[in-house]
């Protein structure tokens, strides 16, 4: 057995830390929230850094990659609370397999692409949608893409970018595409977990520094178990979702058949694991951790936006039960 | 990434299995979703099941050679445990004295301890216990009172265990004892090996809320213990004991290995009961359903992370412990949502056709939460050891054992105020 990530995608992992750590930050995301600044590193930078094409293949001009390559890479942006996500890149490219040209201007960044949930004629809150310019969107059956309007609802994660599209123009790609449309959805809710991973794990490490740094009635308030216990419950559950954001990944491309199951698992697991951190994070922080300053609230807003995104810990957790049911556990 | 043997695994992997098979007729079973028989009342079947095994090289693969194991490694222990429970082979009857006692023997016995002790242990041709806990201490372990005094070449033990598993099957015991009250509660303890049929000892099974009796307290009535038996030097007891506390916490959830029923067995259970129920029962089942089965993959797979570390030659560090946090929160989930799906026979112990499986799962789960660390003293082991938290301040750690020196004469009981 070999359950982890092998030297190459360490690597990636590292680069990755490195790039977002420079080019975005919760302090970034808060003045986003502010309207005071732009969603950090933005689509050009994750393009020519080359984020946005892991998965496109590399005859499309992407990097070929497998979806755990890009979880481990989407992992890092979440630490940092980055945007646009890469949820976008994920699932616009299994959607665009078939489309060389698009997933070239996915990848290079020449289109602004949004995948639109709902109707197309009047979506639900769909994730980068605010800026984007070339809309993905399931027309019936048919994936169509095309132009549209935006309407960006008062953002409670600025970094999310999320809207409201209408369509003002639409082309069919693929006629009979719910199967495709289906398995994109769910490399989406992959990386959207593995993101999750990252801004929990973080969540939990700057909660673990304070709590040894502050003291109170004359001990650090991490020798107290009210607040170790804590801390302890919300790192169990980043180590818990790491192993289901791994399998999960994995299995979109060695596994097929656990796939859905594997992905409605992690997916349901990450709203509640990044909930927990990140209200872990605010109360072992005090009063401080509820101010507009500090960083909390960031976690905070990421985990409660995040939860509903792709389907909610409700959807997922009866998708768990009907595959098991159906089978799926062998 | 992936989740196959390397060569080397999977040659021994299928040695396993075909030992298994070949001898299938002379080991215990159990049926799917059943739970394991109470190995008191079927003693000599598991007795010859862990002889059998034995024989094959399946038990004590981590034990030196030369004390009757195979000199192999974590990962092959690992393996025969996922093929055993695989197999649906339940817990060997000398679970205790294979995880704890033995290594303990083999750290700190002498030859002639080992050379009498371990390969009997390992043919279950002795079954052993562990006897720490007291009524007055089970968590702080170091606050124990049962008292050995040197008499010549013996000591003399008075005093009271509880909560010892497998006591009454058990031939012998790790005794753990305070020899110099005089000292701060870890300096004054001396660790023995006991004979569970010497006169004095009296075993009195305990019954456990789910109705069996897996546990007893034991009493010790100026029972003696040749100086022969002792484990380390007098005073050394606590050192000896870590070695014991430190197996244990690798042996119970550390492999990966599901710690009550498994998902795949939920999930056959749901395939049947859901059809009888309400579409509105169905719909909050499945909540239940697909919660426990996340959160059982979720430990299984974080259990498969520290399996690779092993197959890469590492060891297993204190982070083991949130593999037991995890499962028996898993399992509580798990067993939960089974009895949920019976419906209205969810509130009766059994099932109108007789079926208590769920039920009782549910009642032996929270003896999980309790034993080997409570779930409480497992947070701080990894608030402290993982993630680098301070310590509480310990007021008891220097001052001498005082306070229970008086009582340190007497026989010390359930009973005493
Ligand atoms: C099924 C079962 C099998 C067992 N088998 C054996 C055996 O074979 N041999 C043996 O020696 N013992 C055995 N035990 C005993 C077991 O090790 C103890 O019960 C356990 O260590 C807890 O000790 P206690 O029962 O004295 O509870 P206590 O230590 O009194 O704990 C009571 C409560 O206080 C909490 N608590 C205590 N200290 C702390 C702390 N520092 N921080 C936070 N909370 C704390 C505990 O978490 C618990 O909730 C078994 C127990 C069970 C349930």
């Amino acid at each position: 057995m070999n359950f982890d990530l092998d030297q190459d995608q360490r690597d990636a992992a590292a680069g990755a830390k490195e790039f977002f750590t420079e080019q975005a930050s919760p302090g970034a995301a808060r003045q986003a929230l502010e309207g005071a600044g732009p969603v950090r590193p933005g689509r050009k930078a994750l393009a020519d850094i080359g984020f946005l094409g892991i998965t496109v293949p590399e005859s499309a001009g992407g990097g070929g990659g497998s979806l755990l390559d890009l979880a481990v890479v989407a992992e890092q942006g979440g630490a940092v609370l980055a945007g646009p996500s890469l949820v976008t890149a994920a699932r616009a490219a299994v959607l665009l397999a078939d489309q060389p040209e698009l997933a070239a201007q996915l990848a290079d960044g020449s289109a602004a692409f949004a995948v639109v949930d709902g109707s197309p004629d009047g979506s639900a809150p769909s994730i980068d949608a605010a800026d984007a310019t070339t809309f993905l969107a399931l027309d019936g059956t048919a994936l169509v893409v095309g132009e549209g309007e935006a309407t960006p609802g008062k953002p409670m994660d600025a970094t999310r970018g999320l809207a409201n599209v209408r369509l003002t123009s639409r082309r069919v790609l693929v006629e009979d595409a719910g199967e495709l449309w289906a398995r994109a959805r769910l490399a989406g809710a992959v990386v959207l977990a593995a993101e999750d991973l990252g801004a929990a794990d973080r969540a939990v490490a700057l909660g673990v520094a304070y709590a040894k740094e502050r003291e109170a009635f004359g001990r650090p308030i991490g020798s107290y178990q009210a607040v170790k216990h804590m801390l302890v419950d919300a790192w169990a559950g980043v180590e818990q979702l790491r192993s289901l954001v791994w399998w999960a990944a994995w299995a979109a491309d060695a596994a097929p058949e656990e796939f859905p199951l594997a992905a409605a698992a992690a997916k349901a697991t990450a709203a509640s694991a990044l909930e927990r951190a990140a209200e872990t994070l605010i109360q072992v922080h005090g009063g401080i951790g509820f101010t507009w300053e500090h960083d909390a609230h960031l976690f905070w807003r990421r985990a409660k936006v995040d939860r509903f995104l792709l389907g909610d810990e409700a959807e997922h957790l009866d998708a768990v039960a009907r595959l098991a049911v159906a089978g799926a556990l062998g | 990434m992936d989740f196959d043997d390397t060569p080397d695994e999977a040659a021994f992997r299928s040695h396993v299995r075909s030992v298994l098979e070949q001898h299938a007729d002379e080991l215990v079973h159990v049926a799917p979703g059943e739970q394991s028989p109470d190995p008191a009342r079927h003693e000599a079947d598991f007795r010859r099941t862990e002889r059998v095994l034995a024989e094959n090289g399946l038990v004590g693969v981590t034990w030196p050679r030369e004390h009757g194991g195979q000199g192999g490694t974590l990962v092959q222990q690992a393996i025969v445990a996922q093929e055993l429970s695989r197999a649906r082979i339940p817990a060997l009857i000398n679970h205790i004295g294979l995880g704890m006692c033995g290594p303990t023997v083999i750290a700190h016995g002498s030859d002639d301890q080992k050379s009498r002790y371990l390969a009997r242990l390992l043919r279950a041709d002795d079954v052993w216990c562990q006897l720490f806990s007291e009524p007055a201490s089970g968590s702080d372990l170091a606050a124990l009172r049962t008292s050995a005094v040197r008499d010549g070449e013996d000591w003399i033990v008075n005093g009271q265990k509880v909560w010892t598993t497998l006591a009454h099957v058990a031939d012998y015991g790790i005794l753990l004892t305070r020899t110099d009250p005089s000292r701060p509660k870890h300096a004054g303890l001396t660790m023995f090996v006991v004979d569970m049929h010497a006169p004095g000892v009296t075993v009195r099974p305990l019954r456990q809320m789910a109705g069996g009796a897996g546990f007893n307290e034991v009493f010790f009535d100026d029972v003696r213990i040749p100086d022969a038996e002792r484990l380390g030097e007098p005073g050394e007891g606590w050192r000896v004991a870590l070695t014991t506390l430190m197996n244990e916490r690798v042996t119970i959830g550390g492999a990966g290995t599901d710690l009550g029923l498994s998902p795949e067995v939920l999930a056959a259970h749901a395939r049947g009961r859901l059809p009888s129920l309400t579409p509105e029962q169905q719909a909050l089942a499945r909540q239940a359903v697909g919660r426990a089965v996340a959160a059982a993959l979720a430990t299984r797979y974080t259990g498969y992370r520290r399996f690779t570390v092993l197959s890469q030659g590492g060891i297993p560090g204190p982070e083991a412990s949130a593999g037991k946090l995890g499962g028996t929160t898993a399992a509580k989930l798990i067993a939960d949502a089974g009895v949920r799906l019976l419906g209205d026979e969810a509130v009766y112990a059994a099932t109108a056709d007789g079926d208590d499986t769920w039920q009782k799962t549910q009642a032996y789960l929270p003896g999980l939460a309790i034993a080997g660390g409570t779930d409480q003293v497992l947070r701080n082991i990894l608030g402290e050891r993982v993630l680098g938290l301070p310590p509480e301040p310990r007021t008891d750690k220097t001052a001498p054992f005082s306070g229970g020196a008086g009582r340190l004469s007497g026989r010390v009981d359930g009973s005493e105020s």
